[in-house]
């Protein structure tokens, strides 16, 4: 009954925000302003209908409802609560309609927060940001339904998954669900899936900004970049929590000891992340300098149209990927909505071209401006190499009828010199000052980080003489790492001489004076230690195998790995577990007990292999349990990886996060000035961002 | 959609007309080929999705193929009836294939006398690092490159790891995507090795 209730609820969601969509277009195209208000109530109202079938659906899970064919398919009486909860996003018809439901609630911050500061904008941000919801909406009316029920024909061999009573059925009751695949079942799953999602769904807003300032003509001034600025920013760093957190993920359930995997999926999540990334740098030249506006609309277009790209991709499963999203109906409908979007947004940016007229000329190539524009290359650069990765299988079986799949070398060989490039910059970049530039001046602040960072190198050097190719990855990072140790350092020494403040005080100071810019060096500091752990993954890991009988060992570098028996026991979440007890010894010193294991979920028939990892700082030893025998003695297939470094990717990322949240967090000052300074001139901008 | 990135900037601050009207050319044409590889981006996933709409051939009779090692030696599927069959889809550049690679060679060894033929099908790859891989993993049973991705276009592949189950009167029975773990190719086994052939 309840689920009618949400399924009904649904459907006038659906009616409201295709309302929305139409009385905006005809209001903002015939300036009648009452249409638009009240397209404007219209999409206000979606989010706390789509909130109710959200909690309906929680419910059901909750309390296991298994006439729903989504809580059947989902959850089990043998799943906790909290796993329960979490299948909302752990199939397709759920996690469709969490989406939309992110989706509206953006759309209803936005039309509470902005509606008088972007009036003029307003009727087609509603257009563009509602006809995407409304299509996410029709999604799970129409093609996947989270309130479809079981229903079975006599004699026919499979269930019926349907809303409505099909002729002849009967209505099913399961005693029971299938449950969530068990490689979802994981603390993991409250943190990676929803952050995804934000981060994806929240670029909806930059774009419909970016499209009614098209489409109004007003592209040229600067309101609608500010805005766009701070809402790529949200969804930026959702996204950037999300690859974090699915990174970690990656490294603690899919087992095979990395963390990255150039897997169409990841790529699909990685490509909007640079091409935002890239906004979020070239917006400056904007706000600062009234430049690149062209590019910026180019960028935000293009970030969107990947965030639905890779949706695409990773939702129709059209190129192949280790990730198993289950295949759906959706693809057709979905490809229309691509196609669509992406043709109707080229040709408005083609009309409205001339609208985005730059301020300022390139003055110098050696200018902050000019370091922009290389940096902005960079990324794209990155970007395009990924996407060809990406579609290159497709495109090669189109055309040659043979499928080649470039794999991770490609990846590896193509973006890593682009990378160094990137970081390189990072560390030169925040030198180099508007307009004009004394490279004398460069050079010599930047001597003191590049001899340290030599010196760094040469120890490193004669430490790891067996990989030379790392070195030029230790300098790299050294070198960047100094320089934004010189840029504190520059900051804190003025701070001090002018008003004599203590070194920690002024550090304090720089930081609450120029929050937007510190911030962003601590995320230069994240993306140097995510950058050494890269290092250590490409250059140290080790690998190994080997099947041992008990009291045999397994050697790698320094470490052995002794087996002591195996032993198997009823698990939670209705599993078996198969265990094995290993001692791990550091040159002959003994560590600490590991137990890889081996969950095996009896109802889906789905074995999980749980990895024992020994962590420190430096490196982790990561055991599998790849086979076992107990015939005619026990003995156990182990793989053993050594993966130096790694740590530092997840440092980093908390770092990095960490970085953000102090370059967005409101200050006191900020605020007092973004009140002033909203109807003045964009120099406020010069002290904001603390040249 | 990187194709959008085609003719930014490139004309601003015209200050001749000769100069405009070549712009203007410019950027023309410049429109013109990003419309074109818009669409030929969009066809391009219109004719994936059409395809793995399709999906893999999971049932009816396994489409027949002739594999060589990669030593030469040939074998052909449909000699082989009266066997359970399991062809796996592998690459070395795959890392979910590594993780099964050593359950296969050990349930490889524990079936192979009891009329059961693996086959690994090695998808994409250069043979110095698939053989690199066959050492590793010291693979014993029959291997052999796709040449041509003729056999992973039959079976309609959508990744690997893929492993098809063959029965013994040679129809497919399922597929497993993904890394295979113990012991689920052990039970697949045992259920179609329990079942009867003239």
């Amino acid at each position: 009954m309840l689920a009618n209730i949400g399924l009904v609820i649904l459907f006038i969601a659906f009616l409201l925000s295709l309302f929305a969509t139409l009385s905006s277009v005809y209001g903002g195209v015939k300036n009648k302003n009452a249409w638009v208000e009240s397209a404007r109530n219209a999409s206000l109202l979606v989010f706390p209908l789509l909130s109710f079938s959200i909690i309906v659906l929680l419910y059901s899970l909750y309390v296991m409802d298994f006439s729903l064919a989504y809580v059947y398919d989902v959850s089990s009486t043998a799943m906790s609560p909290f796993l329960r909860l979490t299948a909302l996003w752990g199939g397709q018809q759920g996690s469709v309609l969490f989406w939309a439901w992110i989706m509206s609630a953006f759309v209803m911050i936005v039309l509470l927060r902005k509606w008088e500061e972007n009036r003029a904008l307003m009727p087609y941000v509603i257009t563009t940001s509602m006809l995407t919801t409304t299509f996410f909406i029709a999604v799970v009316v129409f093609i996947t339904n989270p309130f479809s029920k079981l229903w079975y024909i006599p004699g026919a061999e499979d269930l019926i998954k349907t809303v409505f009573q099909p002729v002849g059925a009967v209505q099913y009751f399961p005693v029971d669900g299938r449950g969530l695949n068990p490689l979802l079942r994981h603390f993991g799953m409250i943190g990676h899936p929803p952050t995804t999602y934000i981060g994806f769904t929240g670029f909806v807003i930059p774009f419909s900004f970016a499209i009614a300032a098209l489409v109004t003509g007003k592209s040229g001034e600067d309101g609608w970049i500010r805005t766009t600025r701070r809402w790529t920013l949200l969804a930026w760093i959702f996204l950037s929590i999300g690859l974090v957190l699915g990174g970690r993920w990656a490294y603690d359930v899919l087992g095979w000891g990395g963390f990255w995997g150039w897997d169409p999926v990841e790529n699909a999540m990685f490509m909007p992340w640079l091409t935002g990334t890239a906004f979020l740098h070239s917006v400056m030249m904007t706000e600062k300098r009234g430049m690149l506006k062209k590019w910026n609309m180019i960028l935000i277009i293009l970030t969107y149209a990947l965030t639905i790209f890779g949706t695409f991709i990773t939702r129709t499963g059209i190129i192949s990927s280790v990730h198993a999203f289950s295949k759906s109906a959706l693809g057709p409908a979905f490809f229309a909505f691509i196609g669509i979007t992406f043709v109707s947004s080229l040709t408005l940016l083609f009309t409205r071209w001339d609208t985005l007229k730059s301020e300022h000329q390139l003055e110098s190539f050696t200018s902050r401006e000019a370091v922009f524009v290389l940096q902005n290359m960079l990324f794209l650069a990155i970007a395009f190499a990924v996407f060809w990765g990406t579609v290159f299988p497709l495109i090669s079986e189109l055309i040659t009828g043979s499928k080649i799949t470039v794999g991770p070398p490609y990846f590896k060989k193509v973006t890593g010199p682009l990378f160094f490039a990137l970081i390189l910059l990072m560390g030169v970049a925040p030198f180099s000052s508007w307009r004009k530039q004394s490279l004398a001046k460069v050079k010599k602040v930047l001597l003191t980080p590049f001899l340290i960072s030599l010196g760094a190198t040469a120890v490193w050097g004669y430490v790891h003489r067996t990989h030379p190719f790392s070195i030029f990855g230790l300098w790299l990072v050294s070198f960047v790492f100094f320089a934004i140790i010189t840029e504190f350092w520059r900051g804190i020494r003025v701070r001090m001489a002018s008003r004599g403040e203590n070194p920690l005080i002024a550090l304090f100071k720089l930081f609450r004076r120029n929050q937007r810019r510190y911030g962003g060096y601590i995320i230069h500091l994240g993306v140097i230690m995510i950058a050494l752990g890269v290092i250590g993954d490409t250059y140290f890991k080790q690998e190994t195998q080997g099947t041992l009988k008990v009291g045999e060992a397994l050697k790698i570098g320094a470490y052995s790995l002794r087996f002591d028996g195996l032993q198997g026991f009823p698990g939670s979440d209705g599993r078996d577990i198969v265990e094995a007890k290993t001692m791990l010894y550091k040159n002959d010193q003994f560590i600490r007990e590991l137990t890889p294991r081996r969950d095996f979920f009896v109802v889906q028939q789905q074995p999980v292999t749980v990895a024992g990892v020994y962590s420190s700082l430096n490196v982790d030893v990561y055991t599998m349990l790849v086979g076992w025998e107990t015939q005619p003695t026990q003995s156990v297939t182990l793989k053993i990886y050594v993966n130096s470094l790694i740590n530092w990717v997840w440092t980093g990322g908390m770092v990095l996060i960490l970085g953000i949240l102090i370059a967005v967090c409101p200050s006191k000052k900020s605020k007092r000035r973004v009140t002033y300074v909203m109807k003045s001139n964009p120099l406020y901008f010069e002290s904001f961002l603390g040249d | 959609m990187e194709e959008a990135t085609v003719n930014v900037d490139s004309q601003e601050h015209p200050e001749e007309a000769s100069i405009e009207k070549h712009s203007t050319m410019w950027k023309t044409s410049g429109r013109i080929v990003t419309y074109f590889l818009l669409f030929a981006l969009l066809g391009l996933l219109a004719w994936g999705l059409a395809k793995v709409q399709r999906g893999q051939v999971h049932s009816g009779e396994a489409p027949n193929f002739t594999l060589k090692d990669f030593n030469g030696n040939a074998l052909t599927l449909s000699d082989l009836r009266g066997q359970v069959i399991i062809i796996n889809f592998w690459a070395s550049w795959c890392p979910p294939c590594r993780e099964e690679a050593a359950y296969l060679e050990q349930t490889w060894e524990k079936y192979k006398d009891r009329g059961v033929v693996f086959i690994g099908v090695d998808y994409v790859d250069t043979e110095k690092e698939a053989l690199a891989y066959i050492n590793e993993f010291k693979v014993t049973y029959f291997n052999g490159p796709d040449i041509g991705t003729r056999i992973s276009q039959a079976y309609n592949i959508q990744g690997v790891p893929e492993t098809f189950y063959v029965a013994k009167n040679g129809q497919l029975r399922g597929v497993k995507v993904g890394p295979l773990q113990s012991p689920e190719l052990d039970l697949k086994i045992e259920e179609l090795l329990a079942e009867t052939y003239p």
